[in-house]
């Protein structure tokens, strides 16, 4: 019996499923340099694009001369709005349901915005024709404050559609204005706030960043005249989208478009979006008759493609004395730029804001949004996270720790007092949400024990002390967050976008000598689905992953799907996967039953084979399944043996985490030293432990950049400060420190293996973990809330205002 | 952004004012400056190349200098456009005060600058324009004092 136990055991290994920290095999080709990303294709008689950009943030352009650029050897041609126009293609919608210009259609709303798109033989002769573009402009006043937008003297910005009283999103009060978008009840919660003992109030800014992912967007298009079909290379983070989009754009039967995304060196959501410079290479390539390869800079990717965040959140928070919450209030005013691009599910205007009553037990609860114009980029893309996820997060962590200062209370104790608790899963929200499962008490004792929590708090009042006695000039914050996300968007019931329902698919070949392909919807972009996905196969159907290619991203192959974004390949695409696995098990069951001559009843799953109950030596392996399933006659059995599932999931997934930031804070030089930094992450059923890690560690870096530096930041005229990585912050190994992960499991109900997604929970629950240690370390000397970035200067200005900086 | 300073030049007030107005003088003064013509008594256009860190750009300005509060004040605003480089904007008040060095010179620049040029010289414009500013001075002192002679 134990030799049985033992080799079921090495089967299971020998699979390499669920579980295991197989490695990435995807990195072979990584660490060798041959991937192959978008500026990696190379086709004959490709010619390049360039765009010519705004310099102002609001002008009209008046004239637009070509001739001089037309003029340089190698210039093909220059296309402007007036180009487009007759094709219908100088605006185009975004993803928000409003519309976008393509090229600047008589004015231009921010700096940076495509005016002209230069085609030449190759990209210098592009550069420097862009240069020989004459732009006559008339200046127009810039609106960069969204509080500034609906002032009597506030300039109309998007004059096209300055008298429409209704947007995509019901009734707008002003141009400048573009939704509300209201959850919960206002009346109730109002009263709630009005009686209670009492109430913490504060203005709470998630400040205007980017995803900047290190490849940064393009594309190839090569319109083929004489078969009439057009295929188009890019960096899109969901292929079928851009294809269906592209169909209904140009006109082009959708059968006729290949979309393919190649290796794409991460999206972060700065990918979701559509782009003019897609359209224009399409355009450039139909009247070219030539592949067209238009790549953006660094510069162009950080100040124009769409930027993430920006959202002012007015909160008010509502508790007894004893410290349980019983209303929560917010008002977010949230800056969309010129158009609103955001990459949103439609009938969520703001995303998944509305999850803003965080992991806590919150019996009433309003949530408002007005969505305003600026002169600014357009985006409001999810950058590592779900939909509005992460400005929802930091904004409730940042309530508990503000309401934790009124209560003169522990914030772990405030938060432990209002956790919904383990047995109210599945849990209602005041903001209409049903959480699937969880437990986070559970979770976030495990945090506090490994951290040493009381330990440090008394390390941190020793601090203060020696602080206050001149001992020392480093005070100590302790930044804690237990953050809940809704991945995996979602049931097609209430989540589309332009119309498209986010499901997810998979497909599945078994090759006859017992190896596979499948195929999914999703797209990675530097997760590792060809490493996971296969592994979650390998568990289902009993052939090694490395047995197992998995393929993505070329729409004329890959089953429809939505793509990658909002942590949602594993909820949906993962599922997708189990269940068409599932499809080929319960064929291969009738196999195997014919094969051993039993009925199907009398036979049962075995990690990779089908055993006769009661004879475990009677069996049929997946392997010799296969093959049968192609040369053998099975009567009332069809040959081959595939699957496909397309798997609308019946809810989302909320996976959590426990995170607890050490810091020491120089009060001289505003310098910041992470000393421990502890993430738990429950993300559900673990399917490769070592690429969860992974995950962690880079969305706790991208979140460590966004809390202490990294901005989007615009000056009076509306020009980006901040437009390279000279003054972008991207984190060095000199800026990240050790990370500890650790997890709990705490499987989703409803997913059929019970997965959550991982990628964007540090993201999501690291920004409030590293803000709250900035403002922890300066509580005892009044402070209360003071806005990210918290960069060496905005520290030292803390410090400075709190009178630290004052002769002794 | 206000640049802010003061220069003595020990010339009296009346010819450096009026070498202020002096096409030939600010063609020689403006570092950079490849081309400048007066178009009327108060209109001038130039082409001035400047280099911002990484970023070179050539200006096309209009320029309109106020003499009419001389010899004690001079004002100029203009706008120079270096295309995809980006746009400048802004203007200068000039204070001529006479003294026993010869005259002082108290000047406050306002620029307003966009595009390329605010984004990636943005920690480099104030320094680049107070260089800028200094060496026109100096220029300006330099023209003058061979003209004496």
């Amino acid at each position: 019996m134990s030799a049985t136990a033992e080799s079921v055991q090495e089967r299971r290994a020998a699979l390499k499923g669920l579980g295991t920290s197989r490695k990435r095999v995807e990195d072979a080709r990584f660490t060798q340099g041959k991937g192959n990303y978008v500026d990696d294709i190379k086709l004959p008689d490709m010619l390049f694009g360039d765009f010519v950009r705004s310099q102002h943030a609001h002008a009209r352009v008046k004239s637009i001369d070509t001739s001089a650029a037309m003029e340089l050897p190698g210039v093909i041609a220059v296309l402007t709005a007036k180009d487009l126009e007759p094709l219908n293609l100088h605006w185009m919608p975004t993803l928000a349901g409003d519309k976008q210009m393509v090229l600047a259609d008589g004015k231009v709303l921010f700096q940076g915005q495509e005016i002209a798109f230069v085609i030449a033989e190759d990209r210098y002769i592009a550069a420097d024709a862009v240069d020989l573009v004459k732009v006559e402009f008339e200046e127009l006043p810039v609106l960069v404050d969204p509080f500034k937008a609906e002032l009597p003297d506030a300039p109309i910005l998007r004059e096209d559609i300055a008298d429409e009283k209704e947007g995509a999103h019901g009734a707008r009060r002003h141009p400048n204005h573009i939704f509300t978008w209201e959850q919960g009840d206002k009346a109730a919660t109002e009263t709630v706030i009005g009686e209670a003992d009492v109430v913490a109030e504060e203005m709470v800014y998630y400040h205007r960043t980017h995803p900047c992912p290190m490849e940064t967007c393009g594309s190839v298009a090569s319109m083929d005249k004489v078969n009439g079909k057009l295929t188009l290379w890019g960096t899109f983070q969901a292929p079928h989208v851009v294809r269906t989009v592209a169909s209904l754009l140009s006109g082009i039967a959708e059968h006729n478009i290949r979309v393919v995304s190649p290796d794409i060196g991460g999206g972060f959501g700065n990918k979701v979006g559509v782009y003019p410079g897609y359209v224009c290479s399409i355009v450039a390539s139909i009247v070219t008759g030539k592949p067209v390869k238009w790549v953006e800079d660094r510069m162009e990717n950080l100040s124009a493609t769409a930027f993430a965040r920006d959202y002012w959140m007015q909160g008010k928070i509502a508790a007894t004395k004893e410290g349980k919450i019983t209303g929560l209030w917010c008002h977010t005013t949230a800056d969309h730029g010129a158009f609103d691009a955001c990459a949103d599910p439609t009938k969520y205007p703001a995303g998944f804001m509305n999850i803003c009553t965080g992991s806590y037990d919150i019996p009433t609860a309003y949530l408002a949004v007005d969505g305003i114009y600026t002169n600014k980029a357009p985006g409001g893309v999810a950058y590592r996270c779900s939909f509005r996820v992460t400005e929802a997060a930091y904004f409730i962590e940042r309530m508990i720790e503000v309401l934790a200062i009124k209560l003169n209370m522990d914030a772990a104790e405030l938060r432990a007092k209002n956790f919904i608790r383990k047995d109210q899963f599945p849990y209602q929200s005041a903001l209409g949400w049903e959480y699937d499962s969880g437990d986070y008490h559970t979770a976030w004792d495990k945090a506090l024990e490994s951290v040493g929590y009381s330990k440090l708090r008394e390390e941190q009042s020793q601090r203060v002390e020696d602080f206050k006695a001149g001992k020392t000039r480093k005070l100590m914050g302790i930044g804690l967050c237990h953050f809940t996300e809704i991945v995996g968007a979602g049931p097609v019931k209430n989540c589309d976008i332009l119309g498209m329902g986010m499901f997810d698919s998979c497909e599945i070949r078994i090759h006859p000598t017992g190896s596979a392909l499948a195929r999914l919807g999703t797209i990675s972009q530097g997760q590792g689905h060809a490493t996971t996905f296969a592994q979650i196969l390998a568990t289902e159907i009993g052939i090694s992953a490395d047995d197992i290619t998995i393929e993505e991203g070329d729409t004329d192959t890959a089953p429809y799907g939505l793509g990658t974004y909002g942590s949602r390949s594993t909820p949906v695409a993962g599922a997708a996967t189990a269940m068409a696995g599932r499809k080929i098990r319960a064929k291969a069951q009738m196999i195997a039953a014919y094969l051993l001559e039993v009925h199907d009843n009398d036979i049962e799953w075995e990690v990779d084979r089908f055993v006769v109950k009661g004879a475990p030596e009677k069996f049929k392996t997946m392997k010799e399944i296969a093959y049968a399933s192609y040369n053998q006659a099975i009567p009332g059995v069809e040959p081959g043996l595939e699957a496909v599932s397309y798997y609308d999931p019946p809810n989302m997934t909320y996976p959590f985490g426990a995170y607890v930031c050490v810091m020491d804070v120089d009060v001289d030089t505003g310098v910041s030293d992470i000393r421990q930094f502890y993430a738990l992450d429950d993300c559900g059923t673990r399917i490769n432990p070592m690429i969860i890690e992974g995950q962690v560690h880079g969305g706790l870096t991208e979140a460590l950049a966004i809390a202490l530096g990294q901005e989007i930041a615009y000056d009076e005229l509306g020009n980006v400060k901040t437009g390279t990585l000279m003054d972008f912050f991207i984190p060095t190994s000199w800026e990240t420190p050790n990370y500890q992960t650790d997890f709990t499991e705490t499987p989703s109900p409803h997913h059929p293996i019970g997965a959550k997604g991982v990628g964007e929970s540090p993201n999501v629950g690291g920004v409030p973990a590293f803000s709250n240690a900035i403002n922890d370390a300066f509580r005892a000397f009044g402070l209360t809330h003071t806005h990210m970035p918290h960069d060496h200067w905005r520290i030292w200005k803390t410090a400075n205002e709190l009178g630290l900086h004052a002769e002794s | 952004m206000v640049l802010e300073e003061e220069v003595q030049i020990p010339l009296d007030r009346n010819t450096v004012f009026q070498a202020l107005n002096d096409p030939e003088v600010l063609k020689q003064s403006i570092p950079g400056c490849e081309e400048l013509k007066q178009i009327t008594d108060t209109e001038l256009e130039a082409t001035v190349v400047i280099k911002f860190g990484p970023v070179k750009a050539s200006f096309n300005s209009n320029v309109e200098v106020d003499p009419s509060q001389g010899p004690e004040l001079f004002k100029l605003t203009g706008k120079g456009d270096a295309g995809v480089a980006g746009f400048v904007s802004g203007g200068a008040d000039v204070h001529l005060d006479e003294n026993d060095a010869g005259t002082l010179l108290r000047y406050v620049v306002n620029i307003d600058i966009s595009g390329k040029l605010a984004q990636v010289g943005g920690r480099l414009i104030e320094s680049t324009s107070k260089r800028i500013a200094k060496k026109f001075f100096a220029n300006f002192e330099e023209v003058l004092l061979k003209r004496q002679t």
